[in-house]
């Protein structure tokens, strides 16, 4: 009897010894860095399907990369953009992409505008071969930029001749909303992504608390500073800022994000827009297109827009003149950072 | 009275109980050691999303890499603390700038090149953030 009961607590102790082995699949973790889009992304999950999740979300990346490149000739967009003014099936994905940007270039006045890129081009920002194009040369461009020279019909579009678009300012943000629906697809009960500028964090970290975001400090690119840290869970958080990438010529500096209300680098008085939302997919697409749209329009109008309660979502604005303005949805979970010397307002 | 043979140990007993304190040890061992076991700095280079090569630095120590990708040429630069890019013909030369790299997570990317190299094993960066976003 006693052997019967020592044998049952060996086999326990197996069952057991099993279980230690194991990772505790919610605790599993298989992180990769890639470069896909022209920048940088990092994927990490967790769960039992972490593996496969984030080697699904690369290759979805190297898909819509090959699918939206503007410098890739056999990208849809590449054709659609030399296809002298004429109609081409460029499929509904790339169709319902152009109009959910025509979409936020009305809701924002034009501030957001993927035709813009010709102009972006002539100041060198897509091959960096910088210069400052004379006016004459942008007044001239800027005519074919406009929502006016884009047409879409379900699978189908066409562009004014002269006009070309560049569907960077929502890619990589639509990429993320395709990484949220491949992790959720996978049972990814946390993990987090970084596409350039473009971040989502899932569920909560392993030990129960939220992400800690931190958002750069412009004035301090190069270093491991913050103008705030959020906590967060489930959300997107995108940046846009003027010191994400400029070149200097005869003493003045002219960073990449175009007004294409002047064809020149927006001058509003802010140095960083981060735009928040929640993990909704679609999210991730309106946070990339608005964080370069509020950067255009500067603070008074972009503090009107989110008043306007168009689109769900918070802000976190630093200014010129060393401000950092945070809309109220987001106050509890902001933690100020004392040694960046910003002061903080919280607006409502 | 009957002598009772079942009280006395026997082989087979033996044999069980020594498989409790095995399978006993190999579990703590699998509790503990898994969590003690973290590895030593490794750099890691992949070059087009492809991991080409794994350094321990511990056991390099100060030694040159040469990784040719896309056309251009990077000189890699160990030693048995940190990784840097001392030369490179890249037009952003972003991966020179970026500096040395000493920690655990940190990484140096360079994009025209398509060549990312980053720091595994080792004590993780702790500066109070998970993320960063701009
Ligand atoms: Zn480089």
């Amino acid at each position: 009897m006693k052997r019967i009961t020592a044998v049952l607590m060996a086999v326990l102790m197996i069952t057991g010894l099993t279980a230690c082995g194991e990772a505790d699949p919610d605790k599993a973790r298989e992180s990769i860095q890639v470069i896909a889009m022209d920048t940088p992304m990092v994927f990490t999950a967790y769960g039992e399907k972490s593996t496969h999740a984030v080697y699904m979300a690369e290759d979805e990346a190297r898909r819509l990369d090959a699918l939206l490149s503007r410098t890739d000739e056999n990208s849809v967009i590449y054709q659609l953009n030399h296809a002298d003014g004429l109609g081409i099936t460029v499929g509904e994905e790339v169709c319902g992409l152009i109009e959910a940007a025509e979409a936020y270039s009305q809701a924002t006045g034009g501030a957001f505008d993927i035709s813009i890129a010709p102009v972006v081009s002539a100041w060198g920002f897509t091959t960096d071969r910088y210069r400052v194009p004379d006016e004459a040369e942008l007044a001239e461009l800027l005519t074919h930029v406009g929502s006016e020279h884009i047409t879409t019909a379900e699978d189908a579009a066409a562009l004014d001749p002269g006009t070309q678009i560049d569907l960077g300012g929502i890619a990589k943000g639509y990429a993320s909303d395709r990484v949220v629906a491949i992790f959720r697809e996978n049972n990814v009960p946390r993990g987090k992504a970084e596409l350039g500028g473009n971040i989502l964090v899932m569920g909560d970290k392993p030990d129960g608390t939220p992400w800690r975001v931190g958002v750069q400090d412009p004035a301090k690119p190069d270093e491991e500073a913050y103008a705030a840290i959020l906590t967060l869970e489930d959300a997107f958080i995108v940046t846009s800022g003027s010191y994400q990438r400029y070149f200097e010529e005869n003493g003045k500096r002219y960073h990449h994000i175009i007004d294409p209300a002047t064809g020149h680098p927006a001058d509003s008085g802010l140095t960083s827009v981060t735009v928040v939302a929640d993990s909704a997919e679609g999210n991730g697409t309106m946070c990339d297109a608005l964080s370069t749209a509020l950067f255009v329009m500067g603070e008074e109008r972009a503090l009107d827009f989110w008043r306007s309660g168009t689109y769900d979502f918070e802000l976190v604005l630093v200014t010129e003149d060393g401000r950092v303005v945070v809309t109220d949805g987001l106050k509890d979970i902001l933690t100020e950072v004392e040694e960046s010397g910003y002061t903080y307002e919280i607006v409502s | 009275m009957r002598s009772s043979p079942e009280l006395r140990p026997n082989f087979w007993d033996a044999l069980v109980a020594l498989a409790v304190v095995l399978l006993a040890a190999g579990c703590g061992f699998a509790v503990w050691g898994g969590q003690n076991g973290a590895a030593a700095l490794t750099a890691v280079v992949s070059v087009d999303g492809v991991e080409t090569e794994r350094l321990v630095l511990a056991d390099t120590g100060e030694t040159e890499r040469t990784v040719e990708s896309n056309g251009y040429t990077l000189c890699l630069r160990l030693t048995e603390t940190e990784v840097w890019v001392e030369e490179a013909d890249c037009p952003t030369q972003d991966c020179v700038h970026t500096g040395h790299i000493s920690r655990s997570g940190q990484s140096i990317v360079c994009l025209p090149a398509r060549v990312i190299i980053t720091l595994e094993g080792g004590q993780p960066v702790d500066n109070g953030v998970d993320i960063v976003v701009g």
